[in-house]
């Protein structure tokens, strides 16, 4: 189950309870600055939820920037919500990826998360990437091209949906390794590029081409 | 490994996969197969599936032992070749009932010795040049086969009638996460020549093992026949696959050296002298069959002696010209394997004689500078080979007994097997002159 992350120090179980219908598992970030839950076995959320309202130290503007300044969160799509008369005095409005206004419906709660996920790595409200002709369905393990499957094997997998999911961003082969594989293997770092050139050679021409190599550092992905 | 398996189970039920092979590999390097359906995949990831381990030891099983063949879910791949009925297939390491590697499988002795040398720092990265027949479908058994084409050395269509064979073969290798550098035509007619791009030695052995099945399945499909018979016609060329050999230490190429008119660092030096040290023990691995020897007979480029050099066509190795700003492409390219070898007992025992050199501090031979016969002369045929095959100490070590006999009497089989057959060439010499 994805980890959700609930920042603000309010009494109320109301935002936790609605992420548990959503089928997450919510943990809740102690309000004296640290960035984690006390719990936390994960490195990261699949989303952070800042409730904005119960806030003052840190700010939310202060939160969201170490959020997108850690190494590991930098990624998490972030929701922030705010009090019902918040809007009035904009703070926190420019905040996050995406905004809720208390009170909110698990309906409402879905869509924004929907949105904040595809704003920040391009994954749709149904578990689907979408570049071009290229989709990418993160629940099925299946990817297909003008709607043809294309059959990759794990690891090519797992390489073109971190590279899909964190577009715009140069990814060392180091970093790569650490991310993606994460375990034993016999390539050491050329692993990084052998398995990006399978999975160019199996995208094709149309979408090889979003796999740039960034000269002497390592790859990034176009598209989203 | 739970994402793996996650991964199997999710794509074979979304993609309709009807069975799955389970490929293994027997001590000759051909690849066996047990078929099994959907059902029986997820106890086939968690528990493995029995075979008698006598079937992994070539035409000349020692004795019956029970083993179990468990799927490597890393290596799971849906087949392109005949996409009405979907299947995959994953690679098996062999195991004993109590887990441990089974002594007989190929796969799990390059393993051991990728382990020895990821131990040291070291992962070896290599390239590969296939080449290989197709003829018209086979007559007769013996019969000589039928060439397609009267093309030649890089030649282009219209006389090149295999092009829309190489074009469907990469497509193929492509869909299986091959990726294929480049082809052309070979020099003899009817010889094709794939070049497979490099990775770690394990996904090479595994890309050759599909290879060879990827493009038989692709002449199949236009009605011809691909063989990696080393050597089929007489008056041409045989079929070699060259090995083109780096070794990194992390990021870094450690056969590469600053000085620009060094061809390899003195860490490469050892390893190469290595190499050729242990070469001629080799020779069993490198050339396994009756029919290797004749390739190497005559001549057409193919080495008989232990010999490297930059600038010769012939020698057993041969050391690139560096192109300036490319440190990653420093290897050596070891001419004398053929095709029809067993990719993983040749990568292991290459690897483990380029350690031996380093552990040791061989001293590399001189360059041989033309393309004359210097260095000890590689053994003449098969007999010759299998006896220093079997007196080596570095095989034996590296392999282990298990493999080493079962390796020795295909062998030694084969051989007798010859040596009681009267031949085409007996007739036609001896019938009227005796």
């Amino acid at each position: 189950m994805s980890d959700a992350w609930i920042y603000g120090d309010r009494g109320s179980d109301t935002s936790a309870r609605l992420l548990a219908e959503l089928g997450f598992s919510p943990h809740r970030v102690a309000a004296n600055g640290t960035l984690r839950p006390p719990e936390g076995e994960s490195k990261s959320p699949a989303l952070a939820l800042i409730l904005a309202s119960g806030l003052e130290h840190p700010s939310c503007a202060e939160l969201c920037a170490r959020l997108a300044a850690d190494e590991d969160l930098g990624e998490v799509p972030v929701l922030v919500a705010l009090g019902s008369g918040a809007l009035a005095d904009g703070l926190g409005v420019a905040e996050g990826h995406e905004l809720l206004v208390e009170p909110f419906t698990a309906e409402e709660l879905q869509a924004r998360i929907a949105r904040a996920r595809r704003a920040v790595n391009g994954i749709d409200h149904d578990d689907m990437v979408r570049v071009g002709s290229l989709e990418m369905n993160l629940a099925t393990y299946q990817v297909a091209i003008d709607g043809r499957p294309v059959d990759f094997t794990y690891m090519e997998y797992e390489l073109l949906k971190f590279l899909v999911t964190h577009p715009r961003r140069v990814f060392s082969r180091e970093a790569l390794l650490n991310r993606v594989w994460g375990y034993d293997y016999y390539g050491g770092a050329r692993t990084v590029d052998v398995h990006v050139r399978r999975v160019r050679a199996k995208l094709g021409s149309e979408h090889a081409a979003r796999i740039k190599t960034v000269r002497s550092v390592g790859y990034r992905w176009e598209g989203t | 490994m739970n994402g793996h398996r996650q991964f199997v189970l999710r794509t074979v039920e979304e993609r309709g996969v009807k069975f799955i092979r389970l490929w293994f590999i027997d001590v000759l390097g051909l690849l066996k197969s047990i078929s099994i359906p959907v059902s029986e995949l997820d106890s086939a990831l968690e528990e493995g599936v029995g075979l008698d381990g006598s079937s992994l030891e070539g035409a000349s099983r020692l004795r019956e032992h029970d083993v179990i063949a468990h799927p490597d879910p890393r290596t799971f791949q849906v087949l392109p070749w005949r996409p009405d009925s979907l299947v995959a297939r994953m690679f098996c390491d062999v195991r004993q009932p109590d887990g441990e590697p089974f002594g007989g499988d190929s796969r799990a002795a390059l393993r051991r010795v990728l382990d020895h040398a990821s131990g040291l720092g070291y992962t070896m990265q290599v390239g590969c040049e296939v080449e290989f027949f197709i003829f018209g479908p086979l007559g007769k058994n013996g019969s000589k086969p039928q060439t397609l084409d009267d093309g030649a050395y890089f030649d282009l269509t219209p006389l090149d009638v295999g092009s829309d064979f190489r074009r469907r073969t990469i497509e193929y290798l492509e869909q299986m996460g091959i990726p294929v550098k480049a082809s052309h035509h070979e020099v003899a007619p009817s010889q094709h020549e794939i070049q497979l791009a490099h990775t770690d030695a394990l996904s090479m052995a595994d890309a050759v093992s599909t290879f060879r099945i990827a493009v038989k399945e692709a002449a199949h499909e236009l009605s011809a026949y691909a063989t990696f018979m080393p050597k089929p016609l007489e008056d041409h060329p045989g079929s070699g696959m060259h090995l083109h050999i780096s070794l990194f230490e992390g990021d870094r190429n450690a056969f590469h050296d600053t000085e620009p008119d060094v061809p390899l660092s003195p860490l490469g030096r050892s390893f190469l002298a290595g190499v050729l040290a242990h070469a001629c023990e080799l020779s069993a691995v490198t050339n396994q069959w009756i029919n290797s020897y004749r390739r190497l007979a005559t001549g057409f480029e193919a080495p008989a002696n232990v010999s490297w050099t930059r600038r010769g066509a012939s020698a057993l190795v041969r050391v690139p010209s560096r192109r300036p700003g490319r440190a990653d492409g420093t290897r050596f390219e070891l001419r004398s394997p053929d095709p029809a070898c067993n990719p993983y007992l040749v990568l292991a025992l290459i690897l483990a004689s380029g350690l031996r050199g380093i552990e040791r501090g061989y001293e590399l031979q001189a360059e041989s500078v033309d393309d004359a016969a210097e260095g000890r002369r590689l053994p003449l045929d098969l007999r010759e080979a299998t006896d220093l095959f079997e007196a080596s100490e570095l095989v034996r070590e590296t392999l282990g007994d298990r493999l080493v006999d079962a390796y020795v009497a295909n062998k030694r089989r084969e051989t007798e097997d010859e040596r009681r057959t009267v031949t085409e060439f007996d007739r036609s010499r001896y019938l009227r002159l005796l």
